[in-house]
């Protein structure tokens, strides 16, 4: 039977004992796990993403690499804008000889959380919603991550790097990680954070990202999950943006066998943001979005793209919530899913959502499923291009437009090589 | 805003009274000796007994549907009357002049043009009231062609083989809660059957009321069209105003065979409860239309007003080849009302083509949903949808959601979906009041641009009648 199976997950992790720190939330999460198995299709939330892989494993938390991978030797994660300002995980636990803090602009904070003191009492109360399977298992058993703190009207020039690196030796038991991050703009503040995961083998990652932006202060946030093809990745994301403030997220994912993610962002009156997604996908890879954007307050103003390209017989699935609270008047939201088809037995599942209660708004939103349009394929055959090298260059615009406004220039370049890879547009050089 | 639109009276329920016809009804509540009273009362052959009491078994295994975006206090289906028919003073007419005079004023209050009216109008009325047909017009000349429009219970009796053949063949009794109910409990409502290449001459209609206090009318409508015959199909309600919720759960079946095309036009205005939000119909509809042959179209047209609660999403089966469904809804809701309404299109045939455009107006406090799914299964070569879902709010206490499930499994497939939000604009307001046109004609001319897709495929004097109603549903509720 199932439940048998399938409690080992939650049963896996919750016999390990609890971490110090932060008992409230554990302990309340800890309650809700224990009223609650693994998701399945009978959720609504759930309907699509098939868990079953997960039953027929049995977890343990992961433990010290040894040797531990340098971020050196995996090309396209060290980015030379960020040595100075890195913090590096590895299987979970902060790797100080990869990590560097020396270039922080004054008054900026950039550590590890088994460092921080009682002070980050905002931890586990950010956002709305209650939290899911995964995230609560985040809650009950995180002993890793980083904060940030950014102090009122500082700019921070160089951006912030968060690495996640996992490595898990094949066979025998899963291990799991929670990276746990925090991240608190004050009035004002401005950032760019990149957060990466990266990993070899067969794991489960479970990342919480809290954040919150104070009025006026602006985080742009670029999100890249090149998990292993082994790996599963459910991660959930909490921000909450005061008046004015803006918050701009890109999310790449490449890697994980099945992964998800799951924005939710309250805008609070004047606030922006915008919540980017492209997520390429082969093999029987399954991704899963599940955003949710509340308008709570008047005069916000939101945009979402969200791009999936799957091939083999990969599975896309977006569902993007977005919603404008009673009296919320004067905002602005559009939403966009788009997906491209590359193979015959690729499958995409979307369902944007608008639910508005309040009537002088200006909401849309559309949803597109195809294939690469002949007329296009015909025209740059019509300039010399063969067949197999028009759909390459099609697919590869289709994916990397969404990655020319990522400001980091070395870690742009590194995205556009993969993604020319993975579409297997490399042969046309130069393009990156 | 509030300055433009004020001192607009609200337009109360126009066809609000109760006919007193002495009913012959079983008492409240079901079980498996109610079905069997039914079918007994009906003289129902014994498979379709089985069939009812095969539902009605499956049913009691089932929970009430919670997923739509509606609020309602459940229904108790003890103290549903199941079965009521007005007592009949003649076993048959012979002509209109003999039918009950109280009715025949109930259907001229409503302006059912079922005598002379109808001739002139060009429609062939089959009235169903409460849940037994009294009277079928024009059924002669359609009988010319070989066309098959009667009452369901008279097809059971006449042509027991087509409706043994097609009955739940689109929508089985197990497909979900209210359809199974239906199932086993239906009383009557429409038969239609178009054979081979016959094109019908006028346009089919029906006039569904309910009328029986604490009787839950649960209509049967198959229409069948044989290999290239079409038909276009209208259904119009009207119920009088009662302040006990009624529960309507019909069933309607399509089944397009090779070529065959089926239009389904509806106009709902069915009591919506008071400002307030006191009775009104729950109105819990399973319509489905299978476009079973290759080329084959069904396209459903809807303009719904009324009801205190929606639940309904006509929906289309591609399974021919080359077939076509299309799905075009208005959706109003004032005051209290709530409607959670769309559509399914399921393309499992090549080169199978949907269009969806839904239009959805709020206001007052009412919920205002459209819900669709979109499926292309791994067959359904170059299939092909748009859709297309407005919304319009009038208001700050209404809402409008927008839920489109789209499921691809085909690559070559193109599915598109856009959905937009506006309100009625302070701008374009002064825009027509410069021009002369007073603030409720503009409202209502912005309105009905607003719906023009959907009115357009409406026959003309259902569109006439729609502009009409949605003026007279918003009258008041602007400000």
């Amino acid at each position: 039977m199932m439940p048998a199976v399938d409690a080992s997950l939650r049963s896996d992790l919750l016999a390990t004992s609890r971490p110090g720190g932060w008992e409230p939330v554990r302990v309340a999460a800890e309650a809700r796990l224990a009223a609650q198995e693994l998701p399945d299709a009978s959720q609504e939330d759930w309907k699509y993403l098939d868990l079953s892989p997960l039953r027929k494993l049995s977890f343990r938390t992961a433990e010290v690499a040894s040797p531990a991978p340098a971020a050196s030797d995996i090309p396209g994660l060290v980015h030379p804008e960020m040595m100075a300002t890195r913090q590096v995980f590895v299987n979970g636990f902060h790797a100080p000889h990869a990590s560097c803090a020396t270039g922080l602009s004054p008054g900026v904070r950039f550590f590890p959380i088994s460092t921080a003191s009682e002070a980050c009492r905002l931890l586990g109360t950010l956002g709305e919603g209650a939290p899911d399977f995964f995230e609560d298992l985040n809650t009950a058993r995180f002993t890793e991550g980083a904060v940030i703190l950014v102090p009122q009207n500082v700019r921070v020039e160089t951006p912030l790097h968060l690495l996640f690196l996992t490595q898990a030796q094949d066979g025998g038991t899963v291990p799991v990680v929670f990276p746990r991050v925090l991240v608190i703009l004050d009035r004002g503040a401005e950032l760019e954070l990149v957060e990466e995961y990266h990993g070899e083998g067969t794991y489960l990652s479970c990342p919480v990202v809290e954040i919150r932006v104070a009025e006026g202060a602006i985080l742009r946030h670029e999100r890249i999950q090149r998990e292993s093809l082994d790996a599963f990745h459910f991660g959930a994301l909490r921000a909450e943006v005061g008046r004015g403030g803006q918050y701009h997220s890109r999310t790449v994912s490449l890697g994980g066998r099945i992964s998800r993610q799951g924005p939710r962002v309250r805008l609070a009156e004047g606030a922006e943001a915008s919540l980017d997604g492209l997520a390429l996908l082969g093999d029987t890879q399954v991704a899963d979005t599940h955003s949710f954007l509340h308008h709570a307050e008047p005069h916000g103003t939101s945009r979402q793209v969200h791009k999936c390209v799957v091939d083999g017989q990969a599975r896309a699935i977006f569902n993007g919530q977005v919603r404008v609270a009673p009296g919320a008047q004067g905002t602005d939201a559009q939403q966009q899913s788009r997906n491209l088809l590359l193979s015959g037995q690729a499958r995409v599942d979307t369902k944007p959502q608008l639910e508005i209660y309040a009537d002088d708004v200006k909401c849309s939103h559309g949803a597109a499923v195809g294939q690469l349009d002949p007329d296009e394929l015909f025209y740059l055959q019509s300039r010399g291009l063969r067949p197999e090298d028009a759909r390459n260059l099609l697919t590869y615009g289709f994916a990397a437009d969404l990655l020319a406004r990522i400001p980091v220039a070395s870690l742009r370049r590194a995205l556009r090589h993969l993604v020319l890879a993975r579409t297997q547009a490399t042969s046309l050089g130069g393009l990156a | 805003m509030n300055a433009t639109f004020s001192g607009v009276t609200s337009q109360e329920y126009k066809y609000g009274f109760v006919t007193d016809i002495e009913a012959d009804s079983v008492p409240a509540g079901l079980n498996e000796e109610v079905i069997r009273l039914i079918s007994a009362k009906k003289g129902e052959p014994d498979w379709l007994l089985e069939w009812r009491l095969k539902a009605y078994r499956h049913w009691l295994t089932m929970a009430e549907p919670e997923w739509a975006k509606v609020t309602y206090p459940k229904p108790d289906f003890q103290k549903i009357v199941y079965y009521s028919a007005p007592r009949a003073k003649a076993p048959k007419y012979a002509s209109m002049d003999e039918v009950d005079p109280e009715l025949r004023r109930t259907f001229e209050k409503l302006g059912v043009p079922i005598n002379e009216q109808a001739a002139l109008a060009g429609v062939a009325v089959d009235v169903v009231f409460d849940s037994v047909s009294v009277t079928t017009t024009y059924k002669e000349k359609l009988a010319t062609v070989g066309i098959i429009f009667c009452s369901f219970s008279e097809a059971v009796k006449t042509h027991p083989e087509l409706v043994k053949k097609y009955l739940g063949s689109v929508v089985p009794s197990s497909d979900n809660f209210y359809a199974a109910l239906n199932s086993a409990v239906f009383t009557d409502g429409s038969f239609v059957f178009i054979p081979k290449g016959v094109t019908c001459p006028m346009d089919l209609s029906t006039y569904f009321r309910i009328n029986n206090k604490d009787s839950g009318q649960f209509e049967r409508t198959l229409i069948v069209a044989e290999e290239g015959a079409s038909v276009s199909y209208l259904e119009g309600c009207t119920a009088p105003q009662f302040d006990t919720n009624q529960l309507h759960a019909a069933v309607v079946e399509l089944v397009a065979l090779d070529r065959a095309s089926i239009k389904y036009s509806t106009v709902q205005n069915w009591y919506a409860g008071d400002k307030d939000g006191v009775g009104g119909i729950f109105n819990f509809v399973t319509k489905r239309g299978l476009c079973k042959g290759k080329g084959s179209h069904i396209s459903w047209t809807q303009v719904e007003t009324g009801s205190a609660i929606t639940w309904k999403y006509p929906s289309c089966i591609l399974l021919g080849d080359d077939s076509i469904g299309e799905f075009y809804s208005v959706a109003l809701t004032n005051h209290k009302q709530q409607a959670d309404t769309g559509t399914k299109m399921v393309h499992i045939g090549r080169n199978t083509k949907s269009t969806i455009i839904s239009k959805g107006i709020s206001a007052g406090d009412s919920s205002n949903s459209y819900r669709g799914l979109v499926k292309v299964q791994p067959k359904a070569e170059g299939a092909r949808n748009f859709s297309q879902c407005d919304s319009m709010l009038i208001g700050q206490t209404c809402s409008a959601s927008t839920f489109p499930t789209i499921e691809v499994q085909n690559r070559s497939a193109r599915v598109e979906h856009e959905a937009t939000t506006s309100k009625i604009g302070e701008e374009q307001l002064f825009y027509f009041q410069q021009r002369g046109i007073p603030a409720e004609e503009a409202i209502s001319m912005i309105i009905n641009g607003f719906c023009k897709d959907v009115f357009r495929e409406l026959p003309m004097e259902f569109a006439v009648e729609a502009t009409k109603l949605l003026s007279l549903k918003l009258e008041g509720s602007v400000g």
